[in-house]
């Protein structure tokens, strides 16, 4: 090889090494600093998915079209960490709670989002921590998941006798607002799976 | 010397600009969407006065365009949505006919609604062939872009690749892909296919604030393109492409050669992007219809024609010195 040829296949191979960090030089100019994602247990399927997460998988053609609609932007998407289930959405009521639109059920192609009225739909219950939760150790007046919830006095309501001690009632959806809005560091309000909440457990 | 008449020429040499402007609309629409998809997420919040200055710029330039369009842009803009993996247009959805089979492989059911969303792109690909690899592919933009850059870096001294590979390595990446995605329960082929992964990354970058794992995948196989193989990825490995292969083997319209025009220049075979032979009639069941050959041949001798199967070979352009040599004469006997 001569030397003049050494010199343009070195050059070249600078230049398209160059080249190819651009993607990630732009990927990381329009990413704002991301925000810790949840562990996989805290993330909610969008509302209307079908139950068992491996069929939703297999459903799932991952085309984006549901987060392209979310008026909250509140659908994300797992990346490569997802495995198997990446490009398929997820909700992470920690940085955003789903409003219940129903714009991502009515625009889903496949059987993976099937739509439903909101009262249907089952992304999970609130479940509190009543050993952490302000008005439940008596550290002052919040009321901020109560305020926010869309579904009203039969998803969460205070507490009768008491103004502001939150009680979530069996008829949460689970879309997670409560979450988002909640002031206390350690998150004492959390969406789990319907089975689990203490609600539907123990009817208190 | 007779000339067979080719009529409609003078329009078929210029199709192959209209399949730019095609090809820079849909690329550009991949990329305005997610922007109005912002857009409107400002207005359903009703945020104006709480966006930082550039979002403001955002708001203001997208309020501007679409404005004399709609007064509920929140509802209104909602008409246009999705990617060409699977999209809506006014209520009409389409979706990509390797995400039906894909997904019909991942769940091993059949979902007759997505299937139905599939019929309008599978009619025209029976009747046109491979035709949205050359036409509507956002990939195929910025891919024959690639092309056009290794040109470049060739008329500057560099060598790119040129390899040939076996074109029927991607019936088994798509046949590797459904089998996969059937054993995994995941739509496995939609990771893998380019078309996809744009539409999917330039929401993600725009969108959701930066670009996914995606997007390290398809500047690989623009660097394949660049380094290995001209237009690698398509010729040899793409899913889809070969999925649109099989479906318009049988396609009603070709693009054929008038042999009594042809002179053997030999352009059609260099222009090319698919790897395949104009020149000898050997189209197959790959051309995608895109009339790059029609757009370069200097003497009018491609043409459509409605048929079910190619030519065979015709042999020697009747122009040409090939063909003059066979007939027994030399120069003076033309």
């Amino acid at each position: 090889m001569s030397r003049r040829r050494f010199l343009q296949r070195t050059l070249a191979a600078i230049a398209l090494g160059g080249g190819a960090t651009i993607p990630y030089g732009l990927a990381r100019l329009l990413a704002p600093t991301p925000a810790e994602p949840a562990p996989p247990w805290q993330r909610l399927r969008p509302p209307g998915a079908l139950k068992d997460d491996a069929a939703f998988v297999a459903a799932c053609i991952g085309c984006g079209l549901c987060g392209e609609v979310c008026p909250p932007r509140c659908i994300r998407f797992h990346g490569r960490d997802g495995g198997d289930q990446a490009n398929t959405p997820y909700i992470d009521p920690e940085i955003k709670g789903c409003i219940l639109c129903g714009k991502c059920m009515a625009v889903c192609p496949t059987e993976a989002l099937t739509e439903r009225p909101r009262e249907k739909v089952d992304m999970g219950i609130a479940q509190i921590d009543r050993t952490a939760c302000y008005p439940w150790v008596d550290r002052g007046i919040c009321g901020a998941c109560v305020g926010i919830c869309p579904l009203g006095e039969r998803a969460i309501r205070f507490r009768m006798w008491n103004q502001y001690q939150p009680v979530v009632q069996p008829g949460c959806v689970g879309c997670g607002l409560c979450v988002e809005v909640c002031p206390h560091p350690s998150l004492p309000i959390r969406i789990v799976a319907r089975s689990e909440g203490t609600v539907m457990k123990h009817r208190v | 010397m007779n000339q067979k008449a080719n009529r409609w020429f003078f329009l078929w040499r210029h199709l192959n600009k209209l399949r730019w402007v095609v090809l820079s609309l849909v690329f550009t629409m991949l990329v305005a969407l997610p922007f109005v998809y912002v857009y409107q997420t400002y207005v359903a919040a009703h945020a104006y006065d709480l966006l930082a200055p550039d979002e403001k710029r955002l708001y203001d330039l997208v309020e501007t365009l679409t404005a004399p369009l709609t007064d509920d842009p929140a509802e209104d803009l909602d008409a246009i949505k999705g990617n060409t993996w699977s999209g809506t247009f006014w209520g009409l959805q389409l979706t990509d006919p390797l995400a039906v089979v894909g997904q019909m492989a991942a769940a091993l059911e059949v979902w007759w609604p997505l299937v139905l969303t599939a019929l309008i792109p599978v009619l025209l690909t029976v009747l046109f062939g491979r035709f949205y690899c050359g036409w509507i592919c956002p990939a195929t933009f910025l891919y024959e872009l690639n092309t056009n850059l290794a040109v470049w870096l060739r008329r500057l001294g560099l060598r790119t690749g040129r390899r040939r590979f076996d074109r029927r390595i991607k019936y088994l990446v798509l046949g590797l892909g459904l089998v996969l995605s059937a054993a995994t329960g995941a739509v496995l082929v939609a990771a893998i296919y380019p078309p996809a992964i744009i539409g999917r990354e330039i929401f993600y970058a725009v969108a959701l604030g930066g670009f996914g794992a995606g997007s390290v995948f398809f500047v690989i196989t623009l660097l394949f393109d660049l380094l290995v193989a001209r237009r690698g990825f398509c010729r040899y490995l793409c899913p889809g492409g070969a999925l649109y292969s099989l479906l318009g083997r049988y396609r009603l319209l070709r693009i054929q050669r008038i042999v009594e025009n042809c002179n053997d220049c030999a352009k059609c075979n260099a222009v090319c992007e698919f790897g395949l032979d104009p020149l000898r009639d050997g189209f197959g069941q790959e051309c995608n219809n895109c009339t790059a050959c029609m757009a370069v041949c200097p003497t009018e001798a491609m043409t459509f024609r409605i048929r079910f199967r190619d030519q065979p070979d015709q042999g020697p352009g009747h122009l040409g010195r090939l063909y003059r040599k066979q007939q027994g004469g030399g120069r003076e006997a033309a």
